[in-house]
């Protein structure tokens, strides 16, 4: 008996973290019911919960199994603008055409994503700056998909921006929850054998490329339903902000910077990020790339885990004395 | 059949600056096996600097070549001295020095940004508009003398790579760095006047593009993804490879024009790179290291 349930409970699922996960959900949930925020805070804690759940789907890919993607906001796109003609022309619901833009812009991935991920590498990460450039391009081209370059308006309805900070909230913890499964279930450990060496991984009998179709899927579908989300957070989108490399190279930084490969590191990474760019966004619309810049510079050479590795080790500072 | 002609030969006019554009990429890939990043960015730095020599002392921008040579020589040995030589090398450390220099090239833009503004900028000489009757059709004066120039430095470049002692060491380095410490070459030295070397080819890329193209804080992006390709199609470090990578890229450009609206002409490249990287990784012309 005692086995069984032994085998039907992950060994990886303490107590403890769901106590912790739970309980962080919600203090979330409460906080605007509770604390009376400013609509400002308010909206920016829903976009924060927004990047934090794209830079950990990033991290999927780029983290778990070590192919740095400079393409993602091809599927952001996608997403978005899937998303948005759901809504106008269909006449779908919000959270539906956020879905089914989730999916297609999985599907989109695995279009362009099966074929390159045989790529490693640097390889793959030049390949992927193609895709995401040719995807802006032709969905600048396409007006009656994207509305060209003066984009899409969506209809305002009146609430939803405000309750879009639970949508958000539920995306991140969906999110969080699986990143920790994918990081400690049988695909994460295929995972990491794959980073570390391809060839290696499926000669001991990982199904090297299922395993990678799955995430890159995954990771896509999370990334286009980040970009719905925005889509509605701003009621218009456009496809040079929705596409653009500087949005593909967001992703990169908030994983890398906040510790690529962890769980809370995109999670910190975003935080600081959505932060940095409101801070600056004012007054020096374009000073927080180059900020970032030189903390990935400065990540690269000293702390390769980023802010969550800085964490760790004040931890163990602290625990010395 | 005149506008054939008339296309064909801005397609190798295109070509020939693609390919000063593309190989100094080509050469610290090959050299160090690092993907220089920071070459989007010191393309436009290129443009800035011949920019700003031309607009505030007036130096014309062809006189200021080896100026925008020196200055990003210089640039180039400090970046290597400073941050690339820390990082490890090859497939382990690619994605490391890949996100470094990308964070270099980031800082690059920023400063533009500070100190130029985000607005569109070009190089207007005297001699911009004139043009030249050729074949029937009507070339620009600007556009022979980018030719001309480029021309010198591939040549210049190929004869340094292959007459010279340290030109012969680089392709050595290239080829087994470790046997090179044996006979007595200073590996750490021929990495230096690589990245160097690499550098400086971009830099005065990007003022040649700079003369003919508008530009602005974000110029290097579009250029770095085509060198790509054009390193992709022609293989690694072989001056003739990347002109023939080159010469294809910019004939599919500039014939596309034939066949689709002028503005989705740029995805025609960026598909290209896909394609090619997925079917053949070695380059259309096989792996050929610095030959």
């Amino acid at each position: 008996m005692l086995g069984l349930a032994g085998r039907l409970w992950p060994a990886w699922l303490s107590p403890a973290g769901i106590g912790v996960f739970l309980a962080g959900f919600a203090l979330l949930y409460a906080l605007p019911l509770v604390v009376p925020l400013t609509t400002y805070q308010h909206n920016l804690l829903s976009l924060v919960f927004m990047f934090v759940a794209a830079a950990l789907a990033w991290n999927w890919l780029g983290g778990y199994v070590g192919q740095v993607s400079f393409g993602h906001a091809a599927m952001f796109g996608v997403g978005g603008f899937v998303a948005a003609r759901l809504v106008l022309t269909v006449g779908l619901p919000f959270t539906l055409a956020w879905l089914a833009g989730g999916l297609v812009a999985g599907a989109f991935a695995l279009a362009w994503g099966h074929p390159t991920l045989r790529l490693r590498g640097p390889y793959f990460s030049i390949a992927t700056i193609g895709v995401g450039e040719a995807t802006r391009l032709v969905l600048t081209y396409w007006e009656g998909f994207t509305g060209g370059s003066s984009g899409v308006s969506l209809p305002i309805v009146p609430g939803l921006k405000y309750s879009l900070y639970w949508y958000g909230l539920y995306l991140v913890a969906v999110v969080v929850a699986v990143s920790y499964a994918i990081r400690r279930s049988r695909l994460g450990l295929g995972l990491l054998a794959i980073k570390a060496d391809v060839e290696a991984a499926a000669d001991v009998g990982v199904a090297a490329t299922f395993y990678q179709d799955v995430v890159l899927f995954l990771s896509g579908a999370v990334i286009g339903v980040a970009g719905g989300f925005y889509a509605s957070y701003f009621s218009f989108i456009e496809p040079a902000d929705m596409l653009g490399f500087d949005r593909s190279i967001s992703f990169v930084l908030m994983a890398v910077i906040g510790g690529i490969g962890t769980v809370m590191g995109p999670v910190l990474g975003a935080i600081v990020f959505v932060i940095i760019q409101q801070l600056l966004l004012a007054s020096y619309p374009q000073l927080y790339l180059g900020l970032y810049g030189a903390l990935l510079v400065l990540v690269i050479l000293f702390e390769p885990l980023g802010l969550s590795g800085l964490m760790l080790r004040l931890r163990r500072l602290a625990r010395r004395r | 059949m005149e506008l054939l002609v008339g296309l064909a030969l801005s397609a190798v006019l295109l070509a020939v600056l693609y390919t000063t554009m593309a190989y100094g990429l080509g050469l610290i890939y090959g050299v160090l096996r690092v993907v220089n990043l920071t070459h989007g960015g010191v393309l436009m730095a290129g443009a800035y600097l011949g920019w700003w020599l031309y607009t505030r002392l007036g130096i014309d921008p062809y006189l200021a070549i080896p100026i925008v040579v020196a200055a990003s020589f210089a640039f180039g040995v400090g970046l290597y001295v400073v941050l690339v030589r820390h990082l490890p090398r090859g497939a382990a450390g690619g994605v490391q020095s890949l996100l470094l220099l990308f964070g270099v090239w980031l800082m690059l833009r920023n400063g533009a940004y500070l100190l130029f503004t985000g607005n569109d900028q070009a190089i207007r000489t005297g001699y911009s508009t004139q043009a030249l009757k050729l074949a029937g059709s009507s070339l620009s004066v600007n556009r022979i003398a980018v030719f001309g120039v480029a021309i010198v430095a591939l040549a210049g470049l190929q004869l340094l790579l292959t007459r010279t002692y340290v030109g012969r060491a680089i392709r050595a380095v290239a080829q087994n760095p470790d046997s090179c410490t044996v006979v007595g070459i200073d590996v750490e030295r021929i990495y230096v006047i690589t990245f160097g070397l690499g550098t400086a080819l971009a830099g005065t890329a990007g003022l040649l593009a700079a003369t003919i193209f508008a530009f602005n804080p974000t110029f290097g992006a579009v250029e770095l993804l085509k060198s790509f390709v054009i390193v992709v199609l022609g293989g690694l470090g072989n001056v003739i490879g990347t002109a023939a990578g080159a010469l294809v890229l910019a004939s599919v450009e500039v014939f596309a024009i034939l066949f689709m609206p002028a503005y989705l002409t740029a995805a025609v490249g960026f598909v290209l790179l896909v394609v090619v990287l997925i079917l053949r990784p070695g380059g259309l012309f096989g792996q050929r290291v610095l030959g």
